[in-house]
């Protein structure tokens, strides 16, 4: 076992490996990225929508809350193949990293929706109600009002969705997007140990999550109002 | 560009896909309540351990919170046969995913041990209560009221995201057993359309029952929605 240990992990670290495996981590990080960001915007306008008074938007609101409701309750697992062969069955040619980013986007679209609902619903009622008075468009309530002061509750839960979904993107590989659990594989399928290969890709990811944890937990306390700081 | 829908064929195998959710909810609560105790361990040591057992405990939350639970079971399915230990495939999940959980499980419980107050023992203490009838009266209701929406959200995640890794290494559970039917009869498309209705109806009859527990037991207001 150690033996062979020794003997592969100068032929695993070469640098046509590590070209391999960064190049795939840069893959992991730029699907997530795109992904969440897009979703971000998709699940603002969601929650908007969700948020619409009056009788007849009601149809919107029933759309709004069941996208959210269900696409929480579905394994990310499930959602990358039914976008994969959604998309087959009437697009003959699309790239594999772009069904990965809008599987993606549909997961986080819908774990987004429920944060940034969460922060606008962090605003003191009274403040829209003073806005109304003072004859705000509800759009004008929104963006003077809600947001500036939701967005220090919206934004770092939204980036800790985002990091802890580098790890979950790991399942993309199942639909063949060249990322770091792919390679993984592959260099486990050419015969590298198993502990080494995996104990390796655990690092990576580890590498690429424990800092970026730190950081939004540093962004929380950096951006939490001095009313709500924690407690020591 | 014309893609038929058929439905019949997807329905037709209902009965195994249900037999794959009845598996997915076995390893789902097995893997909740291994992990529930690791996380009562894992919290109790981060609590009221030496600095040693401390460390230890936060490796541990570290490692596995910040890696892909499906390396973790990769490297139990494919790399410990290296050291001679082999497991089946079910085994790998179930270990993995009780592993996995136990570390967010340790994060949980520990933020509803930290939340009683001394005064609120102290108190206890005043009015004359004995040990016993603390921990009965004041530390379990408040730790359950605290952290049992936290736990009965990340029970519907391990049921949902975590078993469903099962099926990349070939557990037929609710997700292996679609992959499974549609290598056979090539309906992709209308088999996860109804493995995805069937998650659906699970996770919500599990969010159902779990508010209604939460609400009879610890007088928690779990929200369903």
């Amino acid at each position: 076992m150690l033996e062979r240990l020794a003997n592969e992990i100068p032929r695993f670290f070469s640098g046509n490996n590590m070209i391999l495996l960064l190049e795939a981590a840069g893959t992991t990080l730029l699907m997530t990225f795109l992904g969440c960001v897009i979703g971000f915007f998709i699940a603002f306008n969601l929650v908007y929508m969700r948020q619409t008074p009056g009788v007849f938007a009601a149809p919107l609101r029933l759309v709004a809350i069941s996208y959210i409701e269900v696409f929480r309750r579905i394994p990310f697992l499930v959602i990358i193949y039914l976008v994969l062969f959604l998309i087959q069955a009437f697009v003959s040619n699309a790239s594999l990293f772009s069904i990965a980013v809008i599987a993606i986007c549909i997961y986080a679209t819908a774990y987004t929706a429920e944060i940034i609902r969460g922060g606008f619903e962090s605003v003191p009622r009274q403040q829209v109600e003073a806005a109304t008075v003072m004859n705000f468009s509800r759009w004008q309530t929104l963006w003077n009002v809600i947001v500036p002061q939701a967005w220090p509750v919206i934004i770092p839960p939204a980036i800790a969705f985002m990091i802890s979904f580098i790890k979950d993107t790991a399942l993309v590989s199942q639909v063949g997007v060249f990322e770091l659990t792919f390679r993984a594989k592959e260099l486990n399928n050419q015969g590298y140990s198993g502990i080494l290969v995996f104990g390796t890709i655990a690092f990576a990811y580890f590498t690429m999550s424990y800092p970026l944890t730190r950081f939004g937990q540093w962004l929380e306390a950096r951006l939490a109002s001095p009313g709500h700081q924690k407690r020591p | 560009m014309n893609y038929t829908f058929q439905f019949g064929i997807a329905l037709d195998r209902l009965p195994e896909l249900l037999q794959g959710a009845l598996l997915t909810f076995e390893l789902g609560v097995l893997a909740f309540w291994g992990g529930a105790l690791i996380g009562l361990l894992g919290a109790s040591l981060k609590i009221y351990g030496n600095r040693l057992l401390y460390g230890l405990a936060q490796t541990y939350v570290v490692f596995f919170t910040n890696t892909p639970a499906l390396i973790q079971i990769y490297f139990l399915y494919f790399g410990l046969p290296e050291v001679g230990i082999r497991w089946s495939d079910y085994t790998c999940v179930l270990i993995g995913l009780t592993l996995n959980a136990g570390a967010y499980l340790t994060e949980i419980m520990r933020a509803g041990f930290v939340s009683v107050h001394r005064t609120e023992l102290e108190a206890g203490e005043t009015l004359g209560m004995s040990r016993f009838q603390q921990i009965r009266y004041i530390i379990v209701p408040h730790i359950a009221k605290y952290i049992y929406p936290a736990i009965a959200n990340f029970f519907i995640v391990i049921l949902v995201m975590g078993t469903s890794v099962g099926a990349v290494i070939g557990v037929d559970e609710l997700t292996g057993q679609a992959i499974n039917i549609s290598t056979e009869n090539y309906r992709w498309l209308e088999m996860f359309m109804v493995t995805a209705v069937i998650y659906v109806v699970l996770t919500f009859i599990a969010s159902i029952s779990l508010a209604l527990i939460g609400r009879w037991a610890f007088r928690v207001k779990a929200k369903i929605f």
